[in-house]
């Protein structure tokens, strides 16, 4: 099944840029995550509407102009559940 | 009334019926005050009533430093228990289960006067017998563990106890106890949960449900005076005593419905004794008529032995000067609460044991070594 | 007053009586004991510390008491308490003092929540603090020693405390526990340093104390902003290295071994944002004390 990813509460996450990479303080967990640009890239895009792993790999793909390929679409899939299981993303089914 | 009771013991008292009167505690009354609020988990209790009063900049300074240490912790444990039923709810993924959350979590979904500055570690939930399985089965799924368990614990836990062995997940480190019954099956006391599900309510914006409160007020009564050993219990008196005023303020007809609750549910004694203590140690301006109307009362040897034992335990021994006669009131009560949660035939094999383990510690055998 | 001016009998009566009240930085201590060789350790380790002010409040109440133990009646065993309550199992007598300067940093780091605490050591020079944070046994301990006898003041060889709001670190000058060979390794570069017994057969091995200089604890009153950041590793044979270390990698080894980071929450995620920002971060390799402190010298020379 098709799952649509979506952000829980940008807006309640703290983002400050370090030479280039990021630390991010999620407030409702308390917990402070590091991110490289495609990690922070993934929740900005999700902020900005909820998408299925394709698109959002699709968009990913553009932005950081890399070949799109199933590897990547794995890693992407990996980190999304990782961030699942964080609190940072959650899924809601297609047709929902 | 309170001629019995030690300076040290007054001192914490006033401290609590009257914290404005903090501001005129003299550095010494204040040294020993952060000792024995410190004892019994109360300095977060203390330092979030002088916050809401803004009377933190209107202490001395040492004293309002580690008060405010003791608030920034409380708070933190309540944002990590709270999180952790977000992921409880999530790894559980199921919107009909009904998941009743108990004790401190509880509290502060409602946002009780007493949850303010509570210090409390552990997620306690309440659930179906019939759907435990599942719900551990779940948990351990998304990677919660169980602690690392004797064979002796587990068994204790599984058989005779009222919880399945707490869950972890470790990179959170909050302890989930999924209960599926209010005190032990073994117990004296036979509350049956199903009465205490019947009424739980929805806790305030969110999908679980709490216990409804004669109940919640009730379950606190009967921790504190069944399943509990008292010592250094302060807190938990508190808690009864500011729910039972707040529901009073709330609803004027909440402590006869409470009254009538308890005989329900033959909840007489635990109920008794949490509204005699209120009065005496917290001054509690409950009608001391309220417990006459209690189907099941203590009789009055109980209550004699009860009424020189409790504040003797509920209240922290002087940290300089321990007093003997505290340590037997507490041995005693120590004794009482594993007599009303265990046949005799079980009790002494379990005292036994843990005995053993405290002389030989390393001797338990370990089922899960992590 | 100083526990220096006072005889020994004054002292141990205070040790065995109402307790022995001193300042430790930000922090007041009542010590108790009845144990005579440690009131003589104490006496002569503790003895550039002020007594508190008498009117004051005394934030850490400690003692170290004999004890017996069922399994080994004959065994000389002492146990370390905190109000009352004792947070390690008993140790061996000799262990005395060890127990009680770890024991106080303990209730230190499970009390102090006001304060940002990093794990780490501290020192001053220029009137800025250089912080040395490091994982135990990385010998920041042995490299901060060197450094508070050439010149640096000491803050402290554990805890960098931290003033989450201003960004102000207050010193807390503490005896500093040399571990096995760093012991010696001192011992030679620095015959003036004052060196307390030393204890064999601690969970860290053999453990000797440091007494902090006295002008470290007479201006223990004095707080400085950080201004330099630096990871320092000791290798054997390795060349000198002092290198830029960039600020997301000094976040996550700053945030990750302090001790009540977590516990602060969006005040140490601020906090540490601005230190890391505002500090020159750099990690040190080194095997030698003159090349290590040359380098450092060069990085805190105004």
């Amino acid at each position: 099944m098709e799952f649509i990813w979506r952000v829980n509460y940008f807006s309640a996450l703290r983002v400050e840029s370090l030479e280039g990479e990021f630390i991010v303080f999620q407030r409702e967990a308390g917990k402070t995550h590091f991110l490289n640009e495609i990690g922070l890239k993934i929740l900005s895009i999700l902020d900005q509407s909820p998408a299925t792993l394709d698109s959002l790999c699709r968009e990913l793909s553009e932005y950081f102009t890399l070949p799109p390929d199933t590897h990547f679409s794995a890693q992407i899939n990996r980190t999304l559940q990782r961030y699942e299981a964080l609190g940072l993303v959650s899924r809601v089914k297609e047709n929902a | 009334m309170t001629d019995f009771r030690a300076d040290h013991h007054r001192l914490l008292l006033e401290a609590i019926i009257q914290p404005t009167s903090l501001t005129g505690y003299s550095n010494p009354q204040w040294e020993l005050l952060l000792r024995l609020a410190r004892r019994v988990k109360l300095l977060g209790y203390l330092a979030a009533r002088l916050e809401k009063e803004e009377l933190l900049d209107r202490i001395p300074v040492r004293a309002a430093n580690l008060l405010r240490s003791a608030l920034i912790q409380a708070r933190k444990q309540q944002q990590s228990v709270g999180w952790e039923l977000n992921r409880v709810m999530w790894a559980l993924d199921d919107p009909d289960l009904p998941i009743i959350v108990l004790k401190g979590m509880a509290y502060l979904l409602q946002d009780l006067p007493n949850a303010a500055g509570r210090i409390f570690a552990d997620l306690d939930l309440l659930v179906p017998k019939e759907s435990l399985a599942r719900i551990e089965a779940s948990l351990l799924k998304k990677g919660w563990q169980h602690h690392a368990l004797t064979d002796y614990d587990e068994r204790y836990y599984r058989e005779w106890s009222h919880e399945i062995p707490a869950l972890v997940h470790p990179e959170r480190g909050v302890e989930v106890d999924v209960h599926h019954t209010l005190s032990s099956p073994l117990g004296k006391l036979n509350i049956d949960p199903l009465l205490f599900r019947e009424a739980a309510v929805k806790a305030k914006d969110t999908a679980v449900y709490v216990l409804s409160p004669e109940d919640m007020v009730l379950h606190c009564a009967v921790n504190l005076f069944q399943n509990n050993e008292l010592a250094d219990d302060l807190r938990h008196l508190l808690d009864f005593n500011e729910m039972l005023l707040f529901f009073s303020d709330q609803q004027p007809d909440f402590q006869q419905k409470l009254i009538g609750r308890a005989n329900q549910l033959g909840l007489g004694n635990p109920l008794f004794y949490s509204l005699y203590f209120s009065r005496v140690l917290l001054r509690s301006p409950i009608s001391v008529h309220l417990e006459k109307q209690l189907d099941q009362q203590p009789g009055w040897i109980a209550r004699r032995a009860m009424h020189h034992c409790v504040p003797l335990a509920l209240l922290p021994q002087h940290p300089d000067h321990p007093s003997r006669k505290t340590k037997c009131a507490r041995v005693w009560l120590y004794w009482r609460s594993h007599w009303l949660r265990m046949p005799l035939y079980r009790l002494l094999p379990h005292l036994a044991y843990k005995f053993y383990l405290s002389v030989f510690p390393g001797k338990a055998k370990t089922s899960k070594q992590k | 007053m100083i526990v220096g001016q006072l005889s020994r009998d004054t002292f141990r009566a205070l040790l065995v009586g109402s307790g022995l009240r001193v300042k430790a930085g930000p922090f007041n201590l009542s010590i108790r004991t009845r144990l005579p060789y440690l009131a003589d350790q104490l006496h002569r380790m503790y003895a550039h510390y002020a007594l508190m002010d008498e009117a004051e409040i005394a934030e850490f109440h400690v003692q170290v008491i004999s004890k017996r133990s069922i399994r080994r009646p004959f065994a000389q065993l002492i146990q370390f308490e905190v109000d009352g309550r004792s947070p390690f199992p008993p140790v061996p007598a000799e262990q005395a003092l060890a127990t009680l300067e770890w024991g106080i940093n303990l209730a230190i780091a499970m009390r102090i929540n006001h304060l940002l605490l990093f794990h780490s050591a501290a020192v001053e020079r220029n009137g800025h603090v250089l912080l040395l944070p490091a994982w135990p046994g990385s010998g920041k301990t042995t490299l901060c020693t060197a450094l508070i006898h050439r010149g640096y003041r000491l803050f402290s060889d554990e805890f960098g405390l931290m003033d989450p709001q201003s960004g102000n670190f207050f010193p807390l000058p503490r005896l500093m526990p040399l571990k096995n060979q760093s012991i010696k390794v001192i011992r030679d570069y620095l015959p003036e340093a004052v060196l307390g017994p030393e204890i064999p057969g601690t969970l860290k091995g053999t453990v000797a104390h440091v007494r902090p200089p006295q002008e470290s604890i007479e201006r223990s009153d004095e707080s400085a902003k950080a201004r330099w950041i630096v990871f320092p590793k000791w290798s054997a044979n390795a060349s000198l290295q002092l290198e830029p270390l960039p600020q997301s990698e000094a976040f996550l080894l700053l945030a990750s071994n302090a001790v009540n980071y977590e516990v602060l929450g969006e005040t140490a995620f601020d906090a540490v944002t601005s230190l890391v920002r505002n500090c020159e971060c750099r990690k040190l390799v080194y095997s030698g004390f003159d090349s290590a402190l040359a380098a450092l010298d060069e990085l805190t020379d105004d």
